[in-house]
């Protein structure tokens, strides 16, 4: 939540041509996201959409004994609601902010006449849904196969790409529900992490020290999901800013 | 020709294209060739480019997530009910998972480039196909879930539900393997797993045949998601 927000700083919005920037941009409420807040339970209708700036918000997919596990983080790289656009009008997941920041969100009803236009703002909103897709997929053969350990260093990179600087807010809790595993397997692997030096803990904090040691700990779902992410979204653009 | 045209005779044997407004199912039909799906064949392996679209209609189809030769995931299963090449819509060709045919038979097959040309043509049939895309991606995060949760008997007996579904048959062919491998876990587990539903009567499995005595035995094993599955289905497509 540093500093002053602006649509850019999310790579979808930032994608968008001249012209659509201009029908979209004007509709953008910016919102702030508190930790742990939910944004919608499954089976709500979706009103909106979010396009994280600084913030992030993870998807989880609850089983009727109130147990849950992460299908995919969102951050300023995507967009929360893929489900409108496709014509669902409930979701299936609940949308849990995992980092505190903000987001701007835009009404469903304009979010459809966009689409209906089928111009850069659907191909680009498409092609997010498919690095999406892949997110999922690969976080799900990750859960079954891989340790705690590689889990936890698979998801804690995926989170600091999101975010501006090297510093992730969070609890315990809230980390092994994503991973969906119990809290005491999320202090054992964040300690083996902390004695190694690659991360320090304290209050809350999950600062990254040593970024290079924390891939080589991961299992190689973080390389398969950035790699699509990266091939599949437009590059930043050449200044890596919008205006300020 | 002749093919195409003997093609447009078996189309309501895929409830996609049955539910397609009749304008748009025809043009597709029109350009479908019959095909036959073989047992264990690999329709598109994740990272390459998808040539066919493919509108099962006796034939299945299954999704896997894979990180090596050993660790996967059965994360879709694709029959009647539904289409692979799905990504298209989203305006990618490049597969990101592996299409494995699970249960042998015929398939309607469209060359890729022809269906995106239809997609631009109709916005209601994108509209429609959407809405599939929506329920295979719900799928998908349902099965990891219950990936990640459920029992190995429970995810059996929903594997099994659901290939009940779509070989349209209580009898099929299987190999414990092959459970194994589209589960994410160890042949001892299907085992052990699957002699328990034997046990109890509610299959019978020998030789690589397996039998379905009693479905609604299995749905009293199987974890929610198979019925929560089957209903978004129907909400949505129906």
């Amino acid at each position: 939540m540093s500093g002053i927000a602006f649509p850019e700083q999310n790579h979808i919005l930032d994608a968008l041509p001249p012209a659509e920037r201009e029908r979209i941009f004007p509709h953008l409420k910016l919102v702030t996201l508190p930790l742990g807040s939910v944004l919608y339970e499954a089976g709500d209708a979706l009103r909106h959409i979010y396009f994280p700036t600084d913030s992030i918000v993870s998807l989880l997919y609850v089983l009727e004994n109130g147990s849950s596990a992460e299908i995919c983080v969102v951050g300023n790289d995507g967009v929360i609601g893929v489900s409108l656009f496709m014509g669902g009008e409930t979701t299936t997941s609940r949308a849990i902010v995992q980092s505190a920041g903000s987001a701007y969100r835009l009404s469903g009803r304009r979010l459809k006449q966009e689409f209906e236009r089928q111009g850069e703002t659907m191909h680009i909103l498409l092609r997010y849904t498919q690095a999406l897709i892949t997110q999922m997929a690969q976080t799900a053969v990750c859960n079954r196969h891989h340790t705690v350990d590689q889990q936890l260093a698979r998801w804690l990179l995926l989170s600091l790409d999101r975010l501006p600087d090297n510093k992730l807010t969070m609890t315990q809790e809230l980390i092994a529900d994503m991973l969906g595993v119990r809290r005491e397997g999320v202090t054992d692997s964040a300690g083996k992490l902390q004695k190694l030096g690659v991360i320090t803990y304290s209050r809350g904090t999950i600062r990254v020290l040593d970024r290079q040691r924390l891939e080589h700990l991961s299992c190689e779902c973080y390389a398969v999901v950035k790699r699509e992410t990266d091939r599949l979204l437009p590059a930043r653009r050449a200044d890596g800013l919008g205006p300020p | 020709m002749t093919a195409r045209i003997a093609a447009a005779g078996l189309a309501p044997a895929n409830q996609l294209l049955a539910g397609l407004r009749a304008s748009d199912r025809r043009r597709l039909i029109a350009q479908c060739d019959p095909i036959e799906l073989g047992f264990e064949e690999v329709l598109c392996e994740a990272g390459e480019r998808i040539r066919y679209v493919y509108f099962p209609t006796t034939g299945f189809i299954s999704l896997i997530s894979a990180v090596d030769k050993s660790s996967n995931l059965e994360v879709g299963l694709v029959g009647s009910e539904g289409m692979l090449g799905s990504s298209l819509m989203l305006g990618v060709e490049i597969a990101s998972l592996r299409a494995l045919v699970q249960g042998a038979g015929s398939a309607l097959r469209m060359d890729a480039a022809r269906f995106v040309r239809e997609l631009k043509r109709s916005p209601h049939l994108r509209e429609r196909l959407n809405l599939y895309l929506f329920v295979l991606i719900t799928q998908l995060t349902q099965m990891a879930a219950c990936a990640r949760y459920h029992l190995v008997e429970a995810r059996l007996a929903r594997w099994l539900l659901m290939t009940r579904d779509r070989a349209h048959s209580n009898e099929f062919r299987l190999t414990q393997e092959f459970l194994a491998y589209m589960l994410g876990v160890r042949r001892a587990g299907i085992t052990r797993a699957a002699s328990n539903l034997q046990k109890r009567r509610l299959i019978r499995y020998s030789r690589g045949s397996m039998h379905i005595l009693d479905a609604r035995g299995l749905e009293a094993v199987t974890c929610e998601c198979y019925a929560n599955a089957a209903q978004l289905y129907s909400r949505v497509l129906t």
